[in-house]
């Protein structure tokens, strides 16, 4: 007997203890063998001969995307779907020579489609069409019994009923990405998942996306269902409340969409945000795509139109195209030189049509001139000398810190991934970017808003948002959720002061409703009878002047034309609504991007009973369908 | 340094070598039905890297068994820290793959460290027990430092994410309490600490995914559609083997690839389905025959230290291939463990290896006293 050092203790006692526990184990593993696969060996084996057990998914219908008012943006519709399990197919000739007259499609495509799957793939379904329409689904179904292997399918489809209307907004739906599935964000998907890949789809996957079920099936041997073994319901998505006003939305695709016959519509965004709550009321971006056409899995065809098309109609202008602001931002700058007490209200400059400064000439965009010009007609007819001389004494540093103030040179948090944060420059700026310092000449172009300034169309809602209640405020797209379990409303919008004082914004407001209310300003187009408007043309340059001056307007090829901004709010008084409107190319303020805002505010507050229904809003058809 | 005595050699433990070889076959053989289905040409990449480990862990043995293993004793504390700060690393540097991060990935190679504390592991119990005899242990606090040299690598699996190790590890320390002396009534009190240790696990260390799995087990009809799907599957190509097998390369639930995991924790399924009760029976008899002869070894050894490593190396072998054959048997719940030199995985392969290697190091030197 073997003792360990030092002891009198016996190890081989305890070694044959542990012999036994092995023996014991070793023992049970051969009985529970013996059950399987001599008692129960007949029954299992015929179960795999069978391969008989197959699991299913069973999609969960994405959550409905609807606006304010409980209008559907985003719902789920039953597509039938055909499929052929390759294992299952018994003469796949005949099989796909049916098939492909059946459904008026190429046999070669058709076989091409299904390939040759080795292995557990030869028992995955393939899919062959994704969305059967009646007469074909009809065919299918009346030969099913000469088809082995072939089978159709319910799968719940994502649904856009207003087509284009909020395309951007909405977003897109795609199969999940390799880089996602390894993300921890994602970590519950599978391959071929399908996800939101942009826009409020994506924002909102946690709350739309349900849980998928599933049931185990026994099937015979051509692969049909003959006995369900197990099922597990899937759970539906979260019903998504925007703060979207469709009749907005679509006054705003109207107003774009207004242009003689002949004519391509107008390219560009409008958005409009109610200031008390940040609420978007619309968000539009054109041109824009039908987001149908990525719910069942884009075809190739239509995402090469798509990508190449060379006004980029997948990017959204709202949030994620920024844009020099011409005038727009000259109350921006009225409001800092206020504020810094560069100038006080009455403060007049003589506009003779141009500035001199640094040994150039600066000049006015009117040539012959405004004369002698205070605050507030300089804002009403936006008369750049007086903004060039004042802000050369505010210097760009100050303007700077005061832009920001206003929500601009970062991006709004409104929730959407690829939000562009747009430009305000300061001396520190430019050295960082450019390693060079700021020069005064760059302070007078930067004062009329050309210079280096960046503006997303997002941005100019929110800066004159801040002008209208002194307040930079977030908005916000998401209402409330609706799950099965409960209603989670939305957070209310964070609101911080901008950095001018009430008083000083009262008198940019002030001048901001001269421009629309009163003869000689530049605004004239987006007066609505009955309710007082304030707001701000601009034109932003997009080639040098001296390449366009000789033409005649109407013969500057598009792509060189100026584009037409309008920021405006109402009532001017109590502000209710602020619409930020940006036409890509649309030439001038006054007459390419004001009347579209006009269209919103009036739509706006027609529904607010404050003015009657117009002859406009009536004669336009609803029929937002249409691409282009 | 390494004195070499040629008696060394002329005590060649020639059984455990033909019982390792014989493990290692049957193994290969499986491993290649599992994987070869698809493969066009040439040797299934899992194949390819299974003989690859297979020959670094036979160079690596080789030296093993150069070195005298009572050297070890003196290095084990060394090895022991070397093996937990490796495991360490992956916290920190290691992707999170499958819900765990237990990899650490260097170019074409890829390593799970907590396999190697198992043996850092065996080699400080080793050591502590032959220092404090186990007869000698008669009271609980006098498990307090073998306590702590468990919790070390237990504790870093746990934060690893990988129940299924940390369970194993755990009982692979717990082998050597089957040869303390401490009575019955101080048994039940750890067993109470034990069950409140559990609860406290279950409610704040478990994953949603890690309860999901251990309630499935007690409950099949939970998730069927998921962890439910594996098992049955795996019922269905063990019973369907019958008395002689479907035949090697001839399985249908193998062949058809309806286990995920077929080749790594699944693999003894496949050898079920295409060997057979009798194939099944032959490889377990292996096994036991691997094992019991391990006790030998520990019985044989005239050091107590050869004894604790020999007592070790068995219970590193013993319980993962317990809890991995009685997963596939419907007799545990499906946690990832793989079953020792059978189950595809090039760093179990190594380590398991150095851990025989380590037993035939102690087999050798019976005589030299």
């Amino acid at each position: 007997m073997t003792h360990l050092s030092g002891t009198d203790l016996p190890l081989d006692g305890r070694l044959r203890l542990f012999a036994a526990l092995l023996g014991a184990a070793f023992a049970i593993f051969e009985l529970r063998l013996f059950q399987l696969q001599v008692v129960e060996a007949a029954e299992l084996r015929e179960k795999s001969q069978r391969n008989s057990v197959r699991t299913v998914r069973l999609e969960a219908p994405r959550g409905e995307i609807v606006d304010r008012e409980g209008r559907t943006l985003a719902d789920t519709r039953s597509a039938r779907e055909l499929s052929v399990v390759p294992n299952d197919l018994q003469r796949r000739d005949v099989t796909f020579a049916a098939l492909a007259q059946l459904l008026d499609k190429d046999v070669g495509e058709l076989d091409g489609r299904v390939g040759n799957p080795r292995g557990i793939a030869r028992f995955r379904p393939v899919r062959l069409v994704g969305d059967l329409d009646y007469v074909h689904l009809a065919r299918v179904e009346t030969h099913r019994f000469a088809l082995p292997g072939v089978g159709t399918n319910v799968r719940p489809l994502r649904n856009y009923p207003e087509g284009t209307l909020a395309s951007h907004l909405l977003g897109t739906l795609g199969e999940i990405r390799g880089d996602q599935l390894e993300s921890e964000a994602y970590a519950d998907y599978r391959p071929g998942d399908v996800i939101g890949q942009t826009g409020l789809e994506a924002a909102l996957e946690p709350s739309l996306r349900g849980k998928a079920g599933g049931r185990n099936i026994v099937v015979d041997a051509s692969g049909r269902e003959v006995e369900e073994l197990e099922r597990v319901e899937p759970e539906p998505g979260s019903r998504v409340v925007l703060t979207l006003d469709l009749d907005l939305q679509r006054a705003a695709w109207d107003a774009f969409h207004d242009v003689p016959p002949g004519q391509p519509p107008k390219m560009g965004s409008a958005i409009a945000i109610d200031v008390r709550t940040g609420d978007v009321l619309a968000m539009l971006s054109l041109p824009g795509f039908d987001p149908n056409a990525f719910a069942g899995g884009i075809d190739a065809t239509t995402w090469k139109a798509l990508t190449n098309d060379e006004w980029h109609p997948l990017q959204n202008r709202a949030i994620s195209s920024h844009y020099p602001p011409g005038s727009t931002h000259k109350v921006i700058v009225a409001a800092a030189l206020l504020q810094e007490r560069v100038i006080t209200p009455q403060s007049r400059v003589f506009c003779p049509g141009s500035f001199h400064y640094g040994g150039r000439t600066y000049r006015c965009w009117k040539k012959e001139g405004h004369g002698s010009v205070d605050l507030l007609r300089a804002i009403q007819q936006s008369c750049d000398v007086f903004f060039y001389t004042y802000g050369v004494q505010l210097g760009i540093d100050r303007l700077a810190n005061i832009a920001k103030s206003f929500g601009l040179g970062q991006a709004t948090g409104v929730g959407l991934a690829g939000e562009a944060t747009g430009l305000v420059p300061s001396s520190e700026w430019k050295e960082e970017r450019f390693g060079e310092r700021w020069f005064p000449g760059e302070t007078v172009s930067a004062a009329i808003g050309q210079g280096y300034n960046l503006y997303t169309p997002i941005q100019l809602a929110v800066a004159y948002a801040g002008i209208a209640t002194g307040e930079q405020i977030r908005p916000r797209l998401l209402l409330r959720v609706e799950r099965p379990d409960g209603v989670e409303e939305a957070p209310p919008t964070e609101r911080h002061p901008v950095g001018v004082a009430p008083e000083y914004l009262e008198w940019v407001r002030r001048g901001m409703t001269l421009v629309v209310e009163e003869p000689g300003g530049t605004g004239g187009r987006a007066r609505v009878p009955g309710v007082r408007v304030a707001g701000k043309t601009g034109t932003a340059q997009v080639v040098r002047l001296e390449h366009t001056e000789h033409m005649q307007e109407s013969k500057i090829p598009i792509k060189y034309r100026d584009h037409a901004w309008f920021g405006a709010f109402a009532p001017a008084d109590a502000p209710e609504i602020v619409v930020g409107v940006f036409v890509e190319h649309g030439q001038h303020g006054s007459s390419g991007a004001a009347p579209v805002a006009q269209r919103i505010l009036a739509r706006y507050f027609e529904k607010r009973g404050i003015i009657p229904p117009t002859r406009v809003a009536a004669q336009v058809p609803e029929t937002p369908h249409a691409l282009h | 340094m390494l004195s070499i005595d040629r008696r060394v050699f002329q005590h060649f433990d020639w059984l455990l070598f033909a019982l390792v070889l014989a493990v290692l076959a049957i193994g290969l053989a499986n491993l290649y039905s599992a994987t070869q289905a698809g493969v066009e040409h040439g040797l299934p990449p899992e194949f390819r890297r299974q003989l690859t480990a297979i020959a670094i862990g036979a160079a690596v043995v080789t030296v093993v068994l150069m070195l005298d293993y009572r050297r070890l004793e003196r290095w084990a504390p060394a090895l022991y820290v070397a093996a937990l700060l490796l495991t360490a690393s992956t916290l920190v540097l290691a992707p999170l793959t499958r819900g765990n991060r237990s990899w650490l990935v260097y170019g074409p190679f890829s390593l799970q460290p907590a396999e190697f504390t198992k043996l850092g592991l065996v080699l400080l119990m080793a050591r502590w027990f032959h220092r404090h005899p186990p007869g000698l242990v008669r009271r609980l606090r006098d498990l307090f430092v073998p306590g702590l040299i468990l919790a070390g690598p237990v504790g870093l699996i746990v934060l690893q994410r990988d129940l299924g190790v940390a369970v194993l590890t755990l009982l692979i320390g717990a082998t050597y309490l089957l040869f303390v002396r401490i009575p019955v009534r101080a048994w039940v009190m750890v067993g109470a600490a034990g069950l409140a240790a559990l609860a406290g696990l279950w409610s704040f260390v478990f994953k949603d995914y890690q309860r999901k799995r251990i309630l499935d087990f007690f409950d099949p009809s939970r998730d069927p559609l998921a962890s439910g799907y594996q098992a049955i599957q795996s019922r269905i190509a063990v019973g369907s083997g019958g008395l002689t097998g479907q035949g090697y390369l001839e399985g249908p639930q193998t062949q058809l690839q309806f286990l995920p995991t077929q080749h790594s924790d699944f693999a003894f399924s496949v050898l079920a389905e295409e060997w057979g009760f009798i194939g099944c029976s032959v490889l377990l008899l292996v096994y036991l025959s691997l094992l019991v002869w391990g006790l030998v070894i520990a019985s044989n050894s005239k050091d107590g230290f050869g004894s604790m490593v020999a007592v070790g190396v068995v219970g590193m072998l013993f319980w993962p291939a317990a809890i991995n054959v009685a997963m596939v048997l419907g007799l545990a719940p499906v946690i990832g463990v793989p079953l020792p030199l059978i189950s595809y995985g090039g760093t179990q392969v190594l380590v398991n290896l150095i851990g025989l290697g380590l037993l035939m190091n102690v087999s050798m030197r019976r005589y030299i006293f």
